[in-house]
This record gives C-alpha cells, structure tokens and sequence, in this order.
C-alpha cells in the first residue's frame, strides 16, 4: 500500500516538473502599477509569489496538477527520503499474544501474589510469590507466619531463579535420551525394579511434606524397598543430645528475642544455623535501644572463625574449635558453683557465668558443634539457666533434618549390592564426605532420579524423572512441628516434569491421575482438609496454619559428668591446623551451585564473591611466611585439595583454618560462565561415622604451591579511617545521652534555592545499624527486583560489580597490650602510645601495630579482637544531589518527591555524576550485560530472561544505573491508593531491601507523613546523615551503632 | 626599521626578503625527505592505532578500558586536560603576544598555532569517546530537538567544556588561516604546476596583496588577537572547573583556575619547544628559529613551572588549614599513597626541572631543552593523572577506595592521538609554510 501510494505521488510529481519548468516569469514591471508605485502593488511585489500558491490544489486529490518547481523539490526530498527510510528500516516483528480465555484475576501489568513456598534447606520456608503475567518473579518472606515474618534470607531470595534454570533438564531421560512420552519413563522404572536382584533404596533429603512422606512409604510397600535419608548438613549432635537429655530426638526451636544474654559457641545462627532468618527477625527485637527503654540483649560469640553472627556480637573471643567442648564444661563449671579449668582473655567466661545467672530465664547459651556431647552439655547449661520453656522450645521443634549417620553409613557399603536407587533431590556423592566411593559404588546400580538437574550423583542415571519445581507443585510441608506450610503452583511447568509424589505413586502402581498435577492438588486438599481438619482453600491462600502440638517434658535427664568425661576423651591437641569447615550465606550446603545471585552476593564477612577459599589467622600467616592471596594445597584426613587461595581473616583463632563448603560442583551445564569449575569441593574432610558428623577436621596440614591470587572482593579497604560517617557508642553512653556521637550539628549552607519538599510526598528511608546483621538478603532482593545484571568473577576484580545496594563492611582492632605504634603521617613514621584495648580504625595505626608485632614476639594479638561493622549503601536520594548538577544532559533529575531519577534512556554515559557521588553508588554499564555470550548468566538465555522484573527497564550498555527508591513500588501504590479512592499509607510503597530486611533495619516511607516510621525516625536522636558535612542533604538516615559493652581502655 | 644594537637580530643569516621566500617554501616545493617519509609514516601508525583502539571501545564498550565503579575517569580525561594544554601555548603566542607587539613570535607563531589545533583535535577524542554511548554525543548539544521538553544542562561543567572547547577551536583555526592566506598566496605565485596553482590558489581566496588587503588583514587579525586573548583564560579554566565544581576532596579546590592554565601555559610552550627543536632541525630553519626563540620560551617554561610549583604547594597548605580530614587525606594520599610515584613524577618534573633554567647555558643549548621540554611534558601528563585518578580512588567512603590502572586499548588511544597529533603536523610541514614569511620578512634586517 504505502509503496503504491509513494510511486503514485512520484510520477504526479514528475509530471508536475515538466508543466511548471514551461512557466516563465516576467523580467519586467508586472505592469502600470508597478511603475506607478501603487503601495497595494508594492506590497504584493515584497512576497515572492504574488499570487498564493495552491498548495491546496496540489494536496488534494485534483487530477490536473499545476505546481512548480520548488514544490517540486519539496515533495520529491520527501519522497525519496522516505521511501529511503522505509527500504532501511527493517522493523522487527514483535509478537503479543493475547489471551484467549483470558483468567479472572489476571490484568497484565497487575501483579499477583500467592502464598507458596522456596526450597532453600529443604524446609518449605513460606513465601509470597509475585506473579506477573503468569510469571513468578519475586519471593517475599510470608508476613503471618512466625517462620519468616515477612522476610526470606539471599539463599532463599535467589531460588527463584532455579525455576528459570537452562540447565533442568527439559524431558525425562531414559537410557541416555530424552522422551516425551512419561508412560516410557515409567515402563523403564518398572522394568528395572521387577528386576532388581539386590534392594531397592530410596534416597531423599529429610522429608518434611507428608505428601512425599506418604508416596514414599506407598513405594515402599510396593518394592519392599528401604528408605535412607542424607543431608549435607547433619544436626544429629543436637537431636542426639536432646533424645538423651529430654527423651527427644528434635531440634529445638530457638527464642533469641526473649534473650537477654546470648552466648553462642560456634552458632552462626544469624547466618547459616537452623534458621536463620527467623532468628535474625527475632534477634533484632531485642537489639535496639530506645528513649523509652534504653536496654538490648548481650550477645558473646565464642567461635573459631568470624562468622556473620560473630560479627554482631558484643564482645567476640577467638578460641580453636577443637576446644570449644572445654569451654562450655568450663562455663558449666562456673555456673554450678565448681572452677573452670579454661578461662577466657580478660576472665570473660567467669563474667559471661555471672551475666548468665543474673539473667537466668532470660538467657540462651546455643552451639553450632554437631557433636552430641557437646550439646548435651549446652543442655546441662540451659537447663541451669531455666532456659526451657522461655529461650528454647522443644515440642516446636524444627523438622530440619533426620539424617541419621549409621543408617546411611550401611547404605553406602551396601549400595553396590543393590538393586536399584531412587534418588529424591539427595546429593550424596557430592556431598558424603567418602562420595567418590559412592559414586564407584553406584557405577553397576541401576540409579532412577528425579533430581531436576543432572547433578554429581544422578550422572550416569538410568532414568531421569525430573520433579517440578517448587514454585509449580502442590505440596504441604510441615517446617516446625504443628506449623504446616502450603505449596501452590504460581506458573504453568516450564518443562515437562512430573511431582515426585506423583512419580513414586506411579511406580508402586497406583493409578494416578495426569495432567497439571491434578492429584497432588487432591492430595494436598485430603490432607489439610482429612488429617488437619482444615479448610483447605483459607490454607492455601494465608499460605501455612498452625496445629498445636503436645509438649515435650523438659527435665533433663542427661549426663554431664559422662558428656564432660567423653569430650575430656575426645579431645586431642592437633599437630597441624585444625580445619573448621562452614557454610556461607548465600552459596549454603551448595545445593544452590548453579545460581549466579548466590555467587556474586558478596560473603557478608570477607566480602569475597565466588570462591573458596582459605582463611587462616594472621598470626598464623606470618608465622609461616604465607601471605594474602598465596595458593596452598590442604590435606589431612585422607582428603585433599591441590590448590585454594589464602585469605587472611581478623579475628580468626590461631591453630584454625576454615575453608567453605558448598564449592567444587560438577553440575552438567549449558552455560559458559563463572558458575563452571568454581571453588573446591571441602566435603571430603568432614569427619563423619556412624555415631555423628563433625565439621572439625583435625591434624590438617598446608603447603604452599604457589601465590599471587587476586580476590574478587567488592570491598577492599576494611577500615574507616578514623572517618565520621559511620558513628557507634555503647550502650551507657547511649543512656546518659540518646544523641551521643550526634551531639555535633553541621550547619551546612546552600547556594540554590530549596525546593519546597512540604507538599505531597518526601521519601526517606532510615537504616538502623542495631538492627543490621549484615545478612545480605536485601542485597539479592534488590539485585532480583531491580533486574541488576550479574558480571561474573573477572568485572568484580575490577571493581565493576552492579549491585544497587551494598553493605559495606569495616573492621577495627583493638590493641592486646600496651604498645606504641609506628603511624605514617606524611614522610616521616610518628610513634602513637596504644594503651590495652584501644582501638585502631586506622590502616596505617594497624600497619604500625603490625610492624611492631613483626619486631617483637610475632604476636598480632590486635586481629584476634575486632569489632565489625556493617552499613548497607544505597543512592542516598540527596535533596543537593552532586551528581545532578554535572551531568551534561539532564539524564538524572531530581523528583518533586525526592527521588535522585535515573533517565537511561537520555543517559550518554560521561560518568561524571558517577565520579561526583560522594557515596559511590552509581554503577555504570561497561558492557552489555544482556544477550552478551560473555556474560552467560541468566541475562542471556531466554529462560532465564523470564524471571526479569517487566516494571523496570533493562539497561543498555553505556548508561550509568543506580538505586531507585524503587520507584516502579512508589508508583503501584500510588496508584493502587488512588483507584482505591485512598490517601496512601505508611508502608503502602515499599523498596525490596526495606520488604526483604529481616531484622527490620530499613525503614522507608514518606517523612511528611507525621504518623509514619520514617518520620519518627527523623525524631530519634541516633540518626544522622551520612557525610552531611558535605552538603549534599542525603534522604537516608542511619542510626548510631549501639553496642552493649563496656570500653576497657586501661589507662 | 630601528635595530638596537645591543640586541640580537630576530632572524639570522643576514637573509633577504627572496631567502625567505626561498627557505620556507622550499618543504613545499620540493619532494619530502627520507627524513619526513620516516616521520610521517611512523605517525600514521599510530594513528591506525587510535582508529583501532577507539574502533574497540564503541565496538565492545567502556569495559575495555581499566576504569570501574570508584574511578570512572582515567587516562581518557587525563589526556583530554593534557591535549587541551597543549594547546594553550599557541594561542598565547599567537594572540597575546602579538596584542604586546612582541616580534620574536613570528617565525614561530604558525607552527605553534598549527599545533593548537591539532591538539585540540587530539583532545576532542577523549570526552566524546570516554561516553558510554559516543552515537549520543550530539545530545550534548543545546539543538532543537523532537524528543520532548530535553534540553541540555547549562549547571553541568561538562556543558560548559562543549562550548569552551569548540570556541577555541573555531577561533583559532580562523586565525591561523587568516595568517596562512598571504602565505599561501605567495605559494600560489610561486607554483610551477597546475595543482598547486589550483589548490593554493583556492585557498589564497584571491589575496592580491595590494594595501587595502593587507590594511584589513591587519585589522582582523588584531581583532581575532582580541577574540582569542580571553579563550586563553578561560578554556582552561572551565576545563579546570570539571573538577573545581565537583564535591571530591583533591577536586574541589578555588585554586584551579589559575593553576590550570599556568600548567597549560607550561606545558604548551614544552611541546612548542619539543617540535620547533625538531622543526628547525630538520627543514633547516636555524636562522629563523634562532637561540634566541629558545631562549624566550624557556623562560616562559620557567616562569609557568614555578607558578605551578607554587599552586601544588598551596593546595597542600589549604588542605592541612582546611580541617577537613578528606581533604587532608586527598592530599597524603597523593604524595604518600599508593600513586606516590606519580606525584613525585610529577613534582620533579613540573617544580624542579624548569628551575635550570635560570642557567643560561640551560636557555641556550637546544639538545638540553629538548630533553627538558620531554621532561615538561610528561610531568604535566601526570599532574593531570594525579588529580584525576588519586583524588577518586580514595574519596570519602572508605569501602569503595579501588585501583586503577589503564588496559592496553586505553594506552592505545593515547599512543594513537600522538599519531593523530604528529600526522597532521607532518601534513601541515609539507604543505604548509611552517614559518609565516610575510611577518618574518617585516623583522629581517635587509629590510631596511
């Protein structure tokens, strides 16, 4: 059409050209008038045509065309350019499918949210699912339920993605290739279980769906086959000790918000133990001082590594985990009235005994140890301390874990004779500390999976049955005794699987009815409605529901004098370095290897992305000569690694090292990226036999084979510099003055006008310190919700990583003795008197106490005692933003609501703004970071792209990004309040970080509101600007760090 | 013409107004020297070096070069500030010194604003490129546009850098082909063929050299001096403002104006005395480019060096007064932190080697000041280098103090815009005359 048309006007226009060339104009007077100066004549003669031209006529659809020449031109420039442009331009087709029977609920552009759950820990933690479009693309934690109050760690936060995985496998795979067809999965399964010479085994993590429990006990019957369960992470110490203590074989649940005194030896429980997010939830509670009520709970962290909850603690103590046993026999001592034998620096442990019975029935003493001895002496001091039945709940116990060490022991030496192994989502060769055995016992076994991704164990399968992902089933899960928690699916299944459920039940024969999991669903609805007495569909639209359970007796029956005479026996000195081996946050047991926003979350303590590593104490570096970054090779025990980066870590014990589990996957992938070949697997040195697994690997020896390993670590410098920004104060100071470290007001003047923020909405957000853990869960909710790209290893060693928010992490050091630091001030050396227990936050003071360290008795005492910091960083939302007035363009604005905008699309990338944030938190698109092969996460391959946030843009390469209040939330509500016919309401608009804070510390809102949190926060004397003095009037608040310790400089 | 004789003569030889002529269109009229070819050829080079590299950053992105989320400007500003430096000299030969009727610039101002231009081209390289998206960089023109109400941001440095720089650039390429046209037009009547008839001719714009010409040339040209002598002022002191505007400690300073174009001052009269050094040894020009040029211009070196000395010392004095620890650590940290080196480069470079030239064994020798005059120029490349890069990688937070170092492609640029800079002045020697002979042929002595 539009060609015609255009060859239409061609030809008029030719011919037009040809008629208007035989017209000639008069040289001459235009007649007497002219001659006569007629002023009307005149004045015509001023205009180039005399008469008008018939533009009209030429526009319209007259056949008889009388034109000239420059209309001519005109029309023929048109012309050509556009049918130039139009044989240019190729117009991509873009397909948008409507809906032909388009769901109730649905309104594109509309989110939905469905209570469901996230498989992290294998626990069935609640969630709200965001679903847009028939795609789920954000977890929340669920509000109601006590397990996550309204929040999900990173681990859990990164899930999601598993949904959108390239790497499941997309059909069942029998013998090798893959079928469509589930009756040829299920022909094969039968086959080879009517077959089976030897025992069929089912293998599964801890069950904790009765659903699955049933379909496996169903199996069972069918084949008169065993069912062996494996976790990685065994808390069979803690059942154990529980069975002998109270008759018990639970996990307690554990009240850390009832606590007044905490003492954790070796719990990490604010970052990998049990349940962390409902810990750090309930922990915060009681760790935030107010006017009203100027206390908060004392936390000790007695550990060997520093750990994430070690950083938190108020006082810290390094001690090597192979001791830990003797120290909690020495603190029992001391609480029972008998002498310890082992004390603490400082005769801590007899202050920490005095401060536990002080507080008895408000204290809490935990273990992170597996060992049952050890636990069953925690239980001794609980006990002591009337801690049951107020700080620890046994009958809510946590159905974290049954793994029983013997039963899987004798599966292992037997699974070579067995007939047949199912395996349930279990890992074992990965993750059994002697898997290679298993893996060569499995070679000659027929192996069914239903593991979604061919991972170490389920290599080499017979049948691949993939099972849905979590976010696609019907499942009820019971986490915590009496707490049950449903699972809805919120997609259609992306692949063609099938429910595990469904599978098992299949093969011991029953006849299950196929389709969208039509018979999980009934059995999900039997169970809540038959066994629970429940409604089923209430359940499954609040997401859980809770059954009270009958209560465990509490009187301890346990032994302490044997436990206290078996650790006594158990303990032996290590020749070598005693290896404590732990998980990280976001990568955990390591189940979530394939998942970038796990990796490149930085380790909340050493700020590492992904790698293992070692870390090692400074002292013990020094002495051997190693040094940051050195390439060691590990072994002890039978177990070996050739090759791992040291990393030296303050406030480590001397004697220890610690390397990370969860690394060294080899997971068949399709992508080519960081994720492949990453770390080194630390599994092999767990201790494990029959009678428990210990994560303490003693008489390990390192050598060192190479060096010069560079870290991506997104922070490098850990100190702050003596620095004003980051204010703390104890807690008597904070009591005989709320203001304290604020006292000092900076009176900052302005050379524009102020805005008049009065009207209409002020966003602000508060951070409190206190509060803060330094978990790193809003880190990877922003990453997800603000579609931050992932660059991989090589760009975050170049200081290039994307994340919008960070939590910056900063140690000081406190001097062991008097000591007189050698600190470079300009060219010369000044020697500065440190008195014991003062504090250095300054690089070159510790440069100094190194030195001196270096000099005298190789000491480094000042790295076993430090205290961390953690502030999390965001776009501070200046009201006099720096970066707005420099950039050339008008590419980033200010909000009449306060908002510091971002316009990608007008951004031309100078980097000036980023170069003039005094905060650097601008982050800038080096790459394209999107459909680039050499960033092949999940921005490159079509599944992965699904899981993209369609509210917020996905920036082009060349533009310069950061946080943006989340304003695509601010505008929902906004809207939302409006059809509503509403004002808005305090916590209607809500960022990812503030929703996914599990403690509470990031408070966002509308500051002229007077009623809302933020404004409140803007009244309390701890919070203060960041770099006020700078000018830049920054919408974020933080809260002074308020420790609950006393300052012991001995002057 | 009245000829003190205590002084030396301007130009030497004792020439005639024809040896002039003869001398400095000889380049013109004859074949290029081995000499030239070997010159030229190395420049174009790199200058395929710099189309390669440039080629790579827009192909792949930004990510090519070693900048990252805590420095984001590196080497790309650090060699814009260098190259529009560089400049400086030129104009201040060409316009400033002609206001004060000083005769010894002219049988040097031609090829000291030939070089203005041509590094103020160089410059232009790096804040187009250094944008993440170069295909937008009209954006940052105030131009009618179809996109909306968008407007380009008349607070932004940046902004005020686009008009500096194109100013500068259009006004002193106006002068210096208004002082190339009687020139040329001598090469026009000089011409034995066709082409050079033509193409000089062309460019002559019918320059008849009757008085009534030669009365209006000298009018304008005394107005263009008049344009020109406030650009050398001011272009370096909005580029000084990119930083003097910003909240960096080390950036924030009121002294930078001054400071930046004393150092542009300096450095323009190094690279001055770095080419006419090669210049008039190699078209044989010693008796126009004399001593005594040299002489002069060192003493300029010494002068703005000194300045500059002064300036590095009272930033240092101001930070330590200011109380402001940023601002004290900013400077600590250049001179004792992990860029240490870069600022004693620097400092040696700028401060202390000019100062031999109260020597005048030092002003007289032409192999020394060449050596100085490289000494000159590296120490500003890495003034600039200092303040841009130590200022940023270790500013206010502490958590986000980073490295950085250059990549090769960055390291390519800058070798490229060398090649760019020596190609097009390799070009301006063969078809251009390098010394404007109608002013020389106003001082020489047969004159009279």
């Amino acid at each position: 059409m539009v060609a015609w048309n255009v060859q239409n006007v061609i030809i008029n226009l030719i011919s037009t050209f040809f008629i208007s060339m035989s017209n000639s104009e008069n040289k001459y007077w235009r007649g007497i008038e002219e001659l006569e100066a007629n002023p009307a004549t005149l004045e015509n003669i001023s205009n180039e045509f005399s008469d008008k031209l018939p533009m009209e006529e030429i526009l319209g659809d007259t056949e008889e065309l009388s034109s000239n020449r420059r209309d001519f031109l005109k029309f023929f420039g048109f012309s050509v350019s556009a049918v130039a442009l139009a044989a240019c331009n190729k117009t991509p087709v873009k397909y948008a499918m409507p809906y032909i029977n388009k769901p109730e609920e649905v309104t594109p552009g509309h989110a939905l949210y469905y209570a469901t759950t996230c498989g992290v820990y294998n626990e069935g933690f609640p969630v709200m699912a965001k679903v847009r479009e028939g795609r789920p693309i954000k977890l929340d934690g669920n509000p109601d339920s006590a397990l996550s109050q309204g929040s999900v760690n990173a681990a859990g936060q990164a899930s999601i993605l598993s949904l959108y995985d390239i790497n499941r496998l997309p059909h069942p795979v029998v013998d090798g290739s893959e079928v469509e067809d589930w009756s040829e999965v299920d022909k094969k399964v039968n086959g080879i279980l009517a077959g089976a010479s030897g025992d069929v085994y089912v293998v599964s993590r801890t069950v904790t769906s009765p659903i699955l429990q049933a379909s496996i006990q169903k199996f069972m019957e069918a084949h008169n086959a065993k069912h062996v369960v494996y976790d990685p992470i065994s808390y069979s110490g803690i059942r154990g000790a529980n069975k002998e203590s109270f008759g018990a074989d639970v996990i307690p649940s554990y009240n850390f918000d009832k606590a007044d005194v905490i003492v954790s030896f070796g719990a990490d429980f604010l970052g990998t133990w049990i349940s962390p997010t409902r810990f750090t939830a309930d922990y915060s509670k009681n760790r935030v001082p107010t006017p009203e009520n100027p206390e908060m709970s004392k936390h000790y962290q007695i550990e060997s590594l520093l750990s994430l909850t070690g950083t938190n603690a108020d006082y810290r103590y390094s001690i090597p985990a192979s001791k830990q046993g003797k120290y909690l026999v020495s603190l029992y001592n001391m609480l029972s009235g008998a002498g310890g034998d082992l004390e603490l620096p400082g005769n801590a442990l007899k202050q920490i005994a005095t401060e536990l019975l002080a507080a008895k029935g408000k204290a809490l003493v935990v273990s992170g140890s597996n060992d049952k001895s050890e636990q069953v002496i925690v239980n001794a001091i609980n006990d002591l301390l009337g801690s049951y039945g107020s700080t620890i709940n046994l009958s809510a116990s946590m159905n974290l874990s049954n793994y029983d060490e013997a039963a899987f022991e004798s599966f292992v030496n037997n699974a070579g004779k067995a007939g047949a192994i199912v395996l349930l989502d279990a890992n074992p060769v990965y993750s059994y500390h002697n898997g290679a055995a298993l893996a060569e016992a499995m070679k000659n076994v027929p192996v069914i999976t239903t593991a979604m991704v061919v991972d170490e164990s389920s290599n080499g399968a017979v049948v691949h049955a993939p099972n849905n992902h979590t976010l696609e089933s019907w499942d009820v899960y019971q986490p915590m005794n009496g707490h049950y928690v449903t699972s809805q699916p919120v997609i259609s299944k992306v692949f063609n699987t099938r429910s595990t459920a469904e599978s098992l039940r299949t093969w011991a024969g029953e006849k299950v009815a196929m389709g969208e999991d039509q018979a999980s669903h009934q059995w999900v609805v039997d169970f809540l409605s038959n066994d629970l007495g429940q409604d089923a569909n209430k359940v499954f639209h609040d997401g859980f529901v809770q059954k009270s359970t009958g209560g465990v007796s509490s009187s301890f029956a346990g032994s302490v004098s044997s436990a206290s005479s078996r650790i006594a026996s158990n303990y032996k000195e290590s020749s070598g370095f005693d290896l404590a081996l732990y998980q990280k946050v976001g990568v955990l047991d390591g189940s979530s290897a394939l998942n970038p926003w796990c990796h490149e979350l930085p380790d909340p303590v050493t700020k590492v992305t992904y790698d293992n590593y070692v870390s090692i104490s400074r002292h013990d570096a020094e002495t051997n000569g190693w040094e940051q970054g050195d390439i060691v090779k590990v072994s002890g025990n039978g177990a070996e690694i050739d090759t791992l980066p040291l990393l030296i870590q303050p406030g480590q014990a001397r004697g220890v090292i610690g390397i990370a589990l969860g690394y060294g996957r080899s997971v068949q992938t399709n992508a080519d990226n960081d994720l492949v070949d990453l770390g080194k697997n630390a599994y092999p040195f767990v201790q494990s036999s029959s009678t428990g697994t210990s994560y303490l690997a003693q008489n390990v020896t390192i050598e060192k084979v190479d060096s010069g390993y560079e870290f991506a670590q997104t922070q490098t410098h850990h100190m702050i510099e003596g620095r004003d920004y980051l204010r703390e104060a104890t807690i008597d100071e904070y009591k005989k003055d709320n203001a304290v470290r604020n006292e000092h007001k900076f009176e900052t003047v302005s050379l524009w006008s102020d805005y008049d923020y009065s009207k209409g909405h002020h966003w602000a957000m508060a951070i409190d310190m206190n509060a803060c853990t330094g978990c790193g869960s809003c880190v990877v909710s922003c990453h997800i919700e603000n579609n931050v790209p992932v660059v991989g290893r090589k760009e975050v060693r170049r200081r290039r990583d994307m994340h919008w928010m960070r939590i910056d992490r900063y140690y000081s050091f406190q001097a062991d003795a008097d000591e007189t630091a050698s600190v470079r001030v300009g060219p010369s050396n000044v020697d500065q008197e440190f008195k014991k227990g003062q504090w250095s936050t300054m690089e070159n003071e510790l440069a100094g106490l190194d030195k001196n360290s270096a000099s005298g008795d190789n000491d480094y005492g000042h790295y076993d005692n430090v205290k961390v910091v953690h502030q999390p960083v965001m776009c501070q939302h200046c009201d006099h933003a720096p970066c707005e007035t420099v950039c050339p363009v008008l590419a980033t604005t200010h909000s009449s609501e306060g908002l510091n905008q971002m316009t990608y699309n007008r951004c031309i990338g100078t980097k000036y703004c980023g170069n003039n944030c005094p905060y650097k938190v601008r982050r800038f698109n080096w790459f394209r970071y999107n459909k680039n092969s050499k960033f092949d996460y999940h921005f490159n391959n079509e599944l992965g792209r699904m899981v993209l946030n369609p509210d917020v843009t996905v920036r082009s390469r060349g533009v310069m990004e950061k946080c943006s209040f989340c304003v695509q939330n601010i505008q929902m509500a906004k809207l939302n309040a409006k059809i509503e016919n509403r004002k808005l309401e305090d916590g209607d608009a809500q960022t990812a970080c503030a929703k996914a804070c599990p403690s509470n510390a990031i408070v966002f809102g509308d500051r002229n509101d007077p009623n809302s949190r933020i404004a409140k926060m803007y009244k309390n004397d701890r919070s203060y600007k960041m770099l006020e003095e700078v000018g830049t009037d920054p919408s974020v608040l933080y809260l002074t760090k308020i420790r609950n310790r006393k300052e012991e400089v001995q002057s | 013409m009245f000829e003190a004789s205590i002084r030396q003569p301007l130009v030497e030889g004792n020439k005639s107004i024809a040896d002039v002529s003869n001398d400095i269109c000889a380049p013109i009229e004859n074949k290029p020297t081995k000499l030239w070819w070997l010159g030229f050829s190395i420049s174009f080079v790199f200058l395929m070096v710099m189309v390669l590299s440039l080629g790579w950053t827009v192909w792949e992105g930004i990510g090519t070069w070693g900048v990252n989320k805590t420095v984001m400007w590196g080497w790309d500003i650090t060699n814009f500030v260098f190259w529009v430096g560089i400049g400086h000299a030129g104009t201040l030969i060409s316009a400033i010194l002609l206001l004060f009727r000083q005769k010894w610039r002219m049988s040097i101002n031609r090829s000291a604003e030939a070089m203005t231009i041509f590094a103020v081209l160089c410059a232009a390289q790096f804040p187009l490129f250094h944008m993440g998206r170069v295909w937008l960089a009209y954006w940052a023109l105030p131009l009618p546009n179809a996109f909306g109400s968008l407007w380009v941001n008349f607070n932004s440095p940046l902004l005020w850098d686009v008009f500096a720089i194109s100013t500068y650039l259009s006004v002193s390429l106006l002068f210096w082909y208004l002082g190339l046209i009687p020139d040329i037009a001598t090469v026009r009547d000089r011409a034995v063929t066709k082409a050079r008839k033509f193409w000089y001719g062309f460019f002559a714009m019918g320059w008849n050299g009757s008085a009534r010409t030669w009365h209006r040339y000298e009018i304008v040209a005394l107005i263009l001096a008049g344009v020109s002598t406030p650009l050398v002022l001011s272009v370096h002191t909005i580029v000084s403002m990119d930083f003097a505007t910003s909240v960096i400690p080390g950036w924030h300073t009121t002294i930078f104006p001054p400071y930046f174009v004393a150092g542009a001052i300096f450095s323009g009269f190094g690279m001055v005395l770095t080419l006419l050094i090669i210049v008039r040894k190699v078209l044989n020009l010693q008796q126009y480019i004399t001593i005594g040029h040299l002489d002069a211009m060192t003493k300029v070196v010494m002068l703005t060096g000194s300045i500059v000395g002064v300036a590095y010392l009272t930033e240092f004095f101001i930070a330590a007064y200011s109380g402001m620890v940023y601002e004290q650590y900013a400077f600590l940290n250049r001179a004792f932190g992990p860029y240490w080196w870069a600022y004693w480069t620097m400092m040696s470079c700028n401060l202390l080697a000019p100062q031999v030239f109260w020597f005048k064994w030092a002003r007289t020798t032409p192999w020394f000041i060449f050596m100085l005059s490289i000494v000159v120029n590296i120490g500003m490349w890495f003034e600039r280098f200092v303040i841009i890069v130590t200022s940023l990688h270790r500013d206010y937070l502490t958590s986000s103090w980073a490295m950085y170092s250059a990549t090769i492609t960055e390291v390519g640029i800058f070798l490229g815009t060398m090649g760019l800079f020596f190609t097009c002045f390799f070009l301006f020697s063969k078809f251009l005359p390098v010394i404007n002979m109608s002013e020389v042929k106003s001082i020489i002595k047969s004159r009279e």
